[in-house]
């Protein structure tokens, strides 16, 4: 029999050590937290999953998952296709197209908590260009103190930082398809909407499937924008699980039941990435 | 006049391609943009009704901007083109009645082959019932019958460009089917296949078509007329067999044949064609400076004629039970290719003769008459 040669273990040694320091210790003492009641450096008692299933019945943790998974469906609702849209109305060559690719990728080079800052002035009912036109035109407008008006504010604001990321990808899949298909769609008599649904929607697929899963995994966990426009208020209208995550772990140092939503947390991240890539995947099987 | 059938009515007895069109193509320019320089200049072509035709050029020719103007893709700078008599310049593409087949098989990835196969007919209008008969009529002609419910993912490149070809002789309407090195991206095993099949349909069908290709082969084996295309411009028109033994154009008989007719100075003084100061034969033409043209077959190296330094013999068979070979020379500084009968010693200092009938005479590039005329 051959003798094994594992000397190349050695080669990926590094690279194992870095993400044991970076990922998987700081998860596991998650994980040990979310087990134990601690009182102080001497105290502590072994709990089990009762930090699990006290999350689990608690209704502002309800509340906020709820709030977390209606703002993620809504500003994905919208970001898709106006980031498709955006993408399509873009010339695809020439001098025009850098200027494009600048302005849309202008939002994205803002640090978040500024971003949080611009809109909380921009939409101040008083002395803000977006409130007080609002206003002057007669509106009722208060993102202070009406959650309907901070839920406006706020979709508004990650629209306005996000849908240049999917219209970017979406730029990419536009310039990749060939121009044979736009022409066979022409001698062929298809109209806009089928060079759309048969040409571009197809050749949009992976960049849209990536779209999708980096707006997905980045809403679920928002936490500067809202924290710094309207802390989570009026009230917790606008407190999302990151907020309220923060508020325990930091706020009340309540480490384990802290620790366990954490866990809680990044199992529901990496469970809805997951269930749509599937999805996406079996979906391409079949039609293969 | 052509006239279509209404839209959705596809019988039995209504026969596959009602459109058939003589197309004539004048003085077309084309530019992309103003002050660039030319893709196109003043080229003039006559098709026939069902001719198969090729489009024959190196690449930056201008072949794929043909297509895109006969299509109505590009307009044109400048001329015409006439369907049947009928100006359609400034006719959309899908109003024109022509079909293009890419380079590359271009297939709606979400239809299934039927789908795609019936898409330009569901988009003029035609009824379920009508689109599923007129697709299974053109799969049964291909023989892709058993493809018709595969998504375009599971087919090889093969089969892909078969179903585009099908999608282009799907419209009973359509006057023109336009191929763009349809070849190109088929697997080279299954390239004759396509060009068998492509044939077939072709003439079983009596479809007037325009197959574009830098490959002579391609070209030679499709079309019974031959477009060399040049810098944009037309060389030459015609059959094989006039393209090969009377090329137009020096360009046109370097590009058909391999290897392409031997080119080599000569002169013309009192009536006669000289090369390397030797007469070679009468001739009408004018005196002065010339090149002389001829192919590979049209010449022996032996013991009598011009002398030349042999460089190589390569055995080319035994065809009809002689030794025929190609043999490499060198005359006035130019290498030559004959094509002969092996049937003896051929030393490294030899002579060339040339069948006098035959020279082509060549002045500025283009040719002047037979040297025997």
């Amino acid at each position: 029999m051959r003798r094994a040669n594992n000397k190349a273990w050695l080669a990926v040694a590094p690279v194992v050590l870095v993400v044991a320091f970076t990922a998987i210790a700081p998860l596991m003492t998650v994980v040990n937290y979310s087990v134990q009641d601690i009182f102080d450096v001497q105290t502590r008692l072994f709990v089990g999953l009762d930090w699990y299933r006290e999350t689990l019945r608690d209704p502002r943790f309800l509340d906020a998952l709820a709030r977390q998974l209606g703002f993620s469906a809504l500003v994905l609702a919208l970001e898709l296709p106006l980031g498709i849209w955006i993408a399509r109305c873009m010339p695809l060559q020439g001098r025009m197209t850098v200027v494009f690719l600048i302005i849309l990728a202008v939002p994205l080079l803002i640090p978040w908590n500024v971003v949080g800052v611009i809109w909380q002035i921009f939409a101040r009912p008083d002395i803000g260009l977006l409130g007080a036109a609002v206003t002057a035109l007669g509106l009722s407008y208060n993102y202070t103190s009406s959650a309907f008006d901070a839920w406006v504010t706020l979709v508004l604001m990650d629209l306005w930082h996000w849908t240049s990321l999917v219209a970017l990808l979406c730029f990419a899949g536009f310039a990749a398809i060939p121009p044979a298909y736009y022409q066979a769609a022409e001698l062929d008599g298809a109209s806009r909407w089928q060079v759309f649904r048969h040409v571009e929607l197809p050749h949009l697929k992976s960049v849209l499937t990536i779209a999708v899963l980096l707006r997905l995994m980045d809403s679920l966990m928002i936490y500067t924008e809202p924290f710094v426009l309207t802390g989570g208020g009026p009230g917790a209208s606008t407190t999302f699980l990151s907020q309220y995550l923060t508020s325990m772990a930091v706020g009340q140092f309540d480490l384990g039941p802290a620790a366990a939503f954490s866990v809680l947390y990044f199992l529901l991240i990496l469970l809805l990435c997951w269930l749509f890539h599937t999805t996406v995947m079996k979906r391409g099987d079949e039609a293969a | 006049m052509i006239r279509f059938p209404r839209l959705g009515q596809s019988d039995s007895t209504t026969p596959w391609a009602i459109a058939l069109a003589a197309i004539r193509i004048s003085g077309l320019h084309h530019r992309y943009e103003p002050g660039a320089a030319p893709v196109l200049e003043g080229v003039d072509l006559e098709l026939g009704d069902g001719e198969a035709h090729a489009v024959l050029g190196g690449s930056g020719a201008g072949k794929t901007t043909l297509l895109h103007l006969l299509a109505g893709l590009l307009r044109p700078s400048a001329g015409s083109i006439e369907f049947d008599g009928r100006e359609v310049t400034g006719v959309s593409p899908a109003e024109r009645h022509v079909a293009q087949v890419f380079q590359f098989p271009v297939l709606y990835p979400a239809l299934d082959v039927a789908g795609n196969l019936g898409f330009p007919l569901v988009n003029r209008g035609w009824s379920a019932a009508a689109v599923r008969r007129r697709v299974g009529e053109v799969a049964e002609r291909l023989s892709i019958a058993a493809l018709l419910v595969r998504k375009p993912k599971t087919l090889s490149l093969f089969e892909k460009q078969l179903v585009a070809i099908g999608r282009a002789l799907v419209r009973p309407d359509v006057a023109l089917v336009l191929l763009d090195e349809p070849l190109t991206a088929v697997e080279p095993a299954a390239k004759w296949r396509l060009r068998q099949a492509l044939k077939a349909v072709q003439g079983e069908l009596g479809l007037t078509m325009i197959y574009v290709t830098h490959d002579q082969t391609e070209a030679l084996t499709f079309a019974g007329r031959i477009t060399l295309l040049h810098h944009g411009k037309v060389l030459q028109t015609g059959s094989p067999q006039a393209l090969y033994e009377r090329p137009a154009h020096e360009a046109v008989a370097r590009f058909i044949g391999s290897p392409g007719m031997n080119l080599v100075d000569g002169e013309v003084s009192a009536g006669s064609i000289h090369l390397d100061g030797q007469p070679l034969g009468p001739t009408l033409a004018a005196d002065g400076r010339c090149t002389l043209g001829f192919r590979p077959e049209w010449a022996e190296v032996g013991n009598q004629g011009t002398p030349v330094t042999v460089r190589s013999t390569r055995a080319l068979g035994t065809l009809g039970g002689a030794a025929t070979g190609l043999v490499t020379a060198e005359l006035g500084g130019k290498v030559i290719h004959v094509q002969q009968a092996l049937n003896g010693l051929v030393g490294d200092q030899a002579h060339l003769h040339i069948d006098p009938a035959r020279v082509l005479i060549y002045r500025d590039g283009w040719l002047l008459a037979h040297a025997a005329s």
